[in-house]
């Protein structure tokens, strides 16, 4: 931990102040989401789903473009690889070796999880949903290791396909989201999304653990952590396509 | 013929004992015929008539490939503005148009596959399954309400409740995605619970522009008068447009109600014949110890000349004046026990197993005309047969014999 302050007080004082007095609680939203994925990206991670009386862990690559398209192949374990997500916009495919199958997830399945983790395919495909779909306000600007933390509430628009109540994101002002909390519309948690390491990796500081847990189910959770993540890469285009989501080509 | 009916009448008190248990038996046979008759054609006319609100509709119009994939791909192949004019002035008792397709719905904790209508709420209220009377928060408000309204056992699935938002998604003619977020603005409650798990109701406008489909529905709905007779209707709808639309009444729409309606018809002759049986055993029984007893009687009256035929005739007049007044108390105490349920009888006791057939947990009961002629004849008709046998042997006593027969 101290490691990390350390690093993160180095960041704070490399950081550009000029302007960000005046960033509104959406333009923090987008920032933040626009630090995680650049304009392009390749990273590696490991899945963990942890159950009560089991818990597996998968490794995987991910490369994403823009807002839109972004592709996860499992490396490990090895029953798994070659399972692959393909999102495009807000369609979302699947590949599984296995069945030698493209499947596109049916809009009936997007509430689902996704890969039996705590995240569902909606939380996978539109993640970006986050800064259009919400009205955003700040609540609170607090102090933590010497950098900023903005409170931001996000409160879906009343045709917004959110089922939440409204949503809490903590956002440190190097653009990390610290924490993502989910109500529900009495006003009581319902899952939330919390960081647990934070990382430089491709000449970025980013959350590299992070895990999503459910309030009710104390012993179920979903952890996230990068390896290694390259941003502002060469990623083509043909990478997002059925027929290498079906046939790799590297 | 006269002294015939006068020697069968008081032949029929000479064993007051025999006869009053003879009457009581054909009484009460008589009186679960009707009764029971009257109890299965209300449940049956209430199924069917919760079943066409749910349908809906006694004839409906709608894309020929609707049936087998209901979905938005398959739309009325006529612009909803289009119909209007067509259904409007034909002497239907009333008509609506909607939307219809499969979507899932979800709250913050559940999600679970619906098939949500958009309707015009103030055509579809002369026949929606909704019980109008008891939505909690407000029924639509027209073809553009924004809000949605579902059903009790739904919300309760759902973990949510009324003023709460959730997430409808289903797709578009393209196979996008379409889904926006919906407030419940009322809480409904059905007949049939399943009723409320399946549907969500919205504007059809509201619909229309979520999907994408402006001017677009998936069936038009039309009643008739009387759900037993749709041909005529049926053929007006057909009338009205081309070939590119299929017609179906609701006998096809949904066969398991079409069908049920002709087994139940059916059903109710089977019924009174089993009962009439069961009846006639007692009848014959009672006749053949009736003639049994009467053997030197009979004798004597062949030796004074007596016709054959006349004998027949006395004892089968007996048998009718047997039934004739069966089956008068039988009609008075089946109709007096009607009667007595004028607002149905509850059976909620069992309301879960009514439910899983389809029906309600009162049981309505409908005494029908042709019904209550249909077993009166039968036993008339039956009763008359059963007692040739008997009156046949009777009469092909041999006077000598029977004269000199020992009891």
């Amino acid at each position: 931990m101290l490691r990390l302050s350390f690093i993160c007080v180095l960041l704070f004082a490399c950081w550009p102040l000029a302007g960000e007095e005046q960033a509104s609680a959406t333009d923090i939203v987008r920032a933040a989401v626009d630090h995680w994925r650049g304009i392009s990206s390749y990273s590696e991670m490991t899945m963990v789903i942890h159950r009560p009386d089991w818990e597996r862990s998968m490794s995987m690559q991910a490369w994403t473009k823009g807002d839109e398209r972004s592709l996860v192949r499992v490396t490990e374990p090895r029953k798994d690889r070659g399972n692959a997500t393909l999102t495009n916009d807000n369609e979302m495919w699947t590949f599984s070796p296995r069945i030698n199958r493209v499947i596109k997830i049916p809009s009936s399945m997007m509430g689902q999880s996704w890969m039996g983790s705590d995240f569902s395919n909606k939380d996978v495909a539109r993640a970006d949903d986050i800064v259009d779909q919400y009205a955003h306000t700040l609540i609170s600007t607090t102090e933590r290791d010497e950098l900023m933390v903005y409170e931001i509430e996000s409160v879906p628009f009343e045709d917004a396909a959110v089922v939440w109540g409204r949503e809490v994101l903590m956002i440190r002002e190097d653009h990390v989201v610290l924490e993502h909390r989910f109500y529900d519309q009495d006003g009581a948690l319902v899952k939330a999304l919390t960081t647990l390491e934070i990382d430089d990796m491709g000449g970025r500081t980013v959350a590299s653990r992070q895990r999503m847990q459910k309030t009710d189910e104390a012993d179920e959770w979903t952890e996230i952590s990068v390896q290694k993540v390259e941003y502002e890469v060469d990623v083509t285009d043909s990478l997002f396509t059925l027929s290498n989501l079906r046939n790799p080509r590297e | 013929m006269r002294i015939l009916i006068k020697l069968a009448w008081r032949n029929l008190f000479r064993n007051h004992r025999r006869t009053l248990i003879m009457l009581s038996a054909i009484t009460v046979g008589v009186w679960a015929m009707i009764f029971m008759t009257a109890m299965t054609q209300g449940m049956v006319s209430q199924m069917v008539h919760d079943g066409i609100s749910v349908i809906p509709g006694h004839v409906q119009a709608r894309n020929p490939n609707y049936g087998d994939d209901p979905t938005v791909n398959n739309l009325l192949p006529v612009p909803d503005s289009g119909i209007a004019g067509r259904l409007e002035g034909r002497g239907f008792s009333s008509w609506s148009t909607r939307l219809s397709v499969p979507a899932v719905i979800s709250s913050e904790r559940e999600s679970r596959g619906v098939t949500l209508l958009g309707i015009d709420p103030e055509r579809e209220a002369d026949f929606t399954f909704v019980d109008l009377e008891t939505i909690d928060g407000r029924y639509l408000e027209g073809v553009s309400d924004q809000g949605v309204l579902i059903g009790a056992k739904l919300l309760e699935r759902l973990k949510t409740r009324l003023g709460n938002r959730i997430v409808l998604m289903s797709q578009t003619p393209d196979n996008d995605i379409a889904d926006r977020g919906f407030r419940i603005v009322g809480v409904f409650n059905a007949k049939v619970e399943l009723w409320e798990e399946t549907w969500v109701l919205t504007g059809k406008e509201t619909l229309q522009t979520m999907l994408g489909v402006p001017d677009q529905v998936t069936e038009a709905i039309v009643f008739g008068d009387n759900y037993r007779q749709v041909d005529e209707v049926a053929d007006s709808v057909g009338d009205v447009f081309d070939n590119s639309v299929s017609v179906q009444r609701w006998t096809e729409l949904d066969r398991y109600l079409g069908t049920m309606l002709e087994v139940m018809d059916g059903f109710t002759l089977v019924w009174v014949v089993v009962i009439f049986l069961a009846l006639s055993f007692g009848l014959v029984n009672t006749l053949v110890m009736a003639v049994f007893e009467r053997v030197r009687e009979i004798g004597l009256m062949l030796a004074l000349g007596m016709r054959p035929s006349s004998i027949l005739g006395q004892i089968v007049i007996e048998s009718m004046l047997l039934l004739i007044i069966g089956l008068a108390l039988g009609n008075v105490l089946a109709w007096l026990s009607v009667s007595a349920f004028p607002d149905g009888i509850d059976v909620s006791i069992v309301a879960k197993g009514m439910e899983m057939m389809g029906a309600s947990s009162i049981l309505m009961l409908d005494l029908r005309l042709q019904d209550v002629v249909l077993a009166n004849s039968v036993v008339l008709i039956l009763g008359f047969l059963a007692s040739l046998s008997p009156a046949w042997r009777a009469s092909r006593y041999d006077p000598i014999e029977a004269i000199h027969k020992v009891d």
